[in-house]
């Protein structure tokens, strides 16, 4: 009742069609935050997500690509800020551009089939969205110099354009993705509230 | 095993689907109308409608005793058709509530009915005598967004209710008067009206399309948008639960989901599809679909020659017909119900969906 009222004196001035009922309820959802929701994490240094990234890196000069794999995605900074996970995020796209092609979907399969390994999918998902959503800010990565590219059949010149190059690989890793978690993979990175 | 009973009762969505207890009548959420189908030899005929929403009607629900049909609708009421002789009469139900009202249950009594809404409450509905009227008393805290689903524990008490805030709740619904003091139990000892009894949410968080508390009320499952079902074992009143046990799948969401016995779960969603989980409290799997694949695709074997080949890549570019879904729902399967047998031991259950089929499954 108390809506109506109130809608009814604003529209004497106002066209009541454009009024956000919402704001008029001190009860709204618009009136409280929402990240009150779920649990808070917590916070990630810098200096610690420098060291995950150069043990992972040193994993991957290892010639354990899939441990490295693993280890970032396992260490995915959720309490981070934004340049923490920018930090973290390129390199997931090292570890990501440095394995070949044709050993993707074994590596998938082998992790998928691990314990948790369904979840460190999701967490991969997420990361080949993040990348795609802001390929200009990564074109700081590293130039492909490994066997990654040459077999992605990418057009003439585009090895040049690096965030190109960059997106076909998350591209061809998204595609494998889905073959292997499935649908569910993609939905889940849509809803969770661990952003990374 | 005996293949499903298809009924294609309409190219409209069904939003939900009830059958009576004797299971000769189905009453089916049509647009802004209930529709009420007869069993009639092999199929359903149409023998009534009711008309009395003026919005979109949500969702609706037969008590098996009383023949009491409950139909609630974007309209944000809710009516409750009784039988008579001369047809359904309708009372309205006075649910104070300003945003669509959503989906709606008897409770296992039959003395109160829960209707979910998108205005943050649930009200729950009993009938006061001195009155002659439904009320509603609403449980609101600590509900931060739309109610998409509810579901009673066998007491009649202990309401669930899944959210789009991505939570699940266990709510008390105690009204003085018209229930019987419970049991203490797993979710509390002392349960006066609105005490929250659980508050559960999985990491990816998707939000809640359907709950369901287990035969013996001691379990309470759910489906979220993020591909999973989540089943929570509490440990009392005020302790973390024994155990929440979570399956993310492959699949698309799951819409709708029921227990069959304590160790098996047949959840339903956007996959078109049904599908049987199995477990305890130690774990949770997926072991499979229910739907046998030859014998769906069995009747749409087309004939595979050159010349037909050739002409669907000239009537539509491409040389297979996709338009047939594999499954025997063509669409999103949005409303799971027990058709035979009780929660306790399913024989068979009855799914309707976005495609206007009802099609009932040997469990």
């Amino acid at each position: 009742m108390s809506i109506i009222q109130q809608v009814t004196t604003a529209s004497l001035s106002d066209n009541w069609r454009t009024i956000n009922i919402d704001l008029l309820d001190p009860e709204s959802s618009s009136n409280f935050d929402t990240s009150t929701l779920h649990p808070a994490f917590a916070p990630v240094d810098e200096n610690e997500i420098r060291g995950l990234g150069q043990q992972v890196r040193q994993l991957l000069r290892g010639g354990d690509a899939e441990g490295a794999l693993r280890g970032a995605l396992e260490g995915a900074p959720y309490g981070g800020e934004e340049g923490v996970k920018e930090i973290h995020l390129q390199t997931v796209t090292e570890v990501l551009q440095s394995i070949k092609a044709s050993e993707m979907t074994p590596m998938l399969q082998r992790i998928f089939q691990t314990e948790g390994g369904s979840d460190v999918l999701d967490v991969l998902m997420k990361y080949l969205y993040k990348g795609m959503a802001a390929p200009t800010t990564r074109t700081k990565a590293p130039e492909p110099s490994t066997g990654g590219f040459s077999q992605m059949g990418a057009r003439p010149g585009a090895a040049n354009e690096s965030s190109g190059a960059a997106m076909s690989v998350l591209l061809s890793w998204h595609e494998k993705v889905v073959d292997v978690a499935g649908l569910g993979c993609v939905g889940r990175c849509m809803t969770d509230w661990r952003k990374v | 095993m005996a293949p499903p009973e298809v009924h294609h009762l309409f190219h409209h969505p069904i939003a939900d689907h009830s059958f009576s207890a004797d299971k000769q009548t189905l009453a089916v959420a049509r647009d802004t109308s209930v529709e009420l189908y007869g069993r009639s030899g092999n199929g359903f005929k149409l023998k009534d409608e009711l008309k009395g929403h003026d919005k979109t009607v949500t969702s609706v629900d037969i008590a098996l005793e009383s023949g009491r049909i409950v139909t609630c609708s974007q309209d944000r009421n809710a009516l409750v058709w009784e039988p008579s002789p001369t047809g359904y009469k309708p009372t309205l139900v006075l649910l104070r509530i300003n945003r669509a009202a959503t989906f709606v249950r008897w409770s296992p009594s039959e003395s109160k009915f829960a209707v979910g809404s998108g205005a943050r409450v649930i009200a729950i509905c009993y009938f006061e005598e001195e009155n002659d009227w439904w009320v509603s008393k609403h449980i609101k805290k600590p509900i931060r967004s739309t109610i998409t689903t509810v579901a009673w524990h066998p007491n009649s008490v202990l309401l669930a209710a899944g959210s789009t805030d991505a939570h699940a709740r266990v709510f008390s619904s105690f009204i003085k008067g018209v229930d019987s003091r419970p049991d203490p139990g797993v979710w509390g000892e002392r349960l006066p009206f609105n005490t929250v009894c659980g508050e559960y949410l999985n990491n990816s968080a998707g939000w809640v399309h359907a709950v369901s508390f287990s035969p013996s009320g001691d379990a309470l499952a759910f489906a979220a948008h993020d591909s999973s079902i989540t089943v929570v074992y509490p440990n009392g009143a005020d302790q973390p639960p024994k155990s929440v046990i979570s399956v993310s799948t492959q699949l698309l969401p799951f819409m709708s989901l029921i227990w069959n016995g304590e160790a098996e779960i047949i959840a339903a969603g956007y996959d078109c599809e049904a599908y049987r989980f199995k477990g305890d409290e130690s774990g949770w799997q997926l072991t499979g679909s229910l739907e046998s694949k030859g014998a769906a695709g069995g009747g749409a074997a087309h004939e595979e020659s050159a010349f037909n080949m050739f002409k669907q890549m000239d009537l539509k570019g491409k040389t297979k017909d996709d338009t047939q879904l594999k499954t025997v729902h063509q669409n999103t399967i949005s409303t799971i119900r027990v058709y035979e047998g009780s929660n306790d031991s399913v024989r068979k259950f009855s799914t309707s969906g976005v495609d206007g089929r009802i099609v009932i499954w040997n469990a």
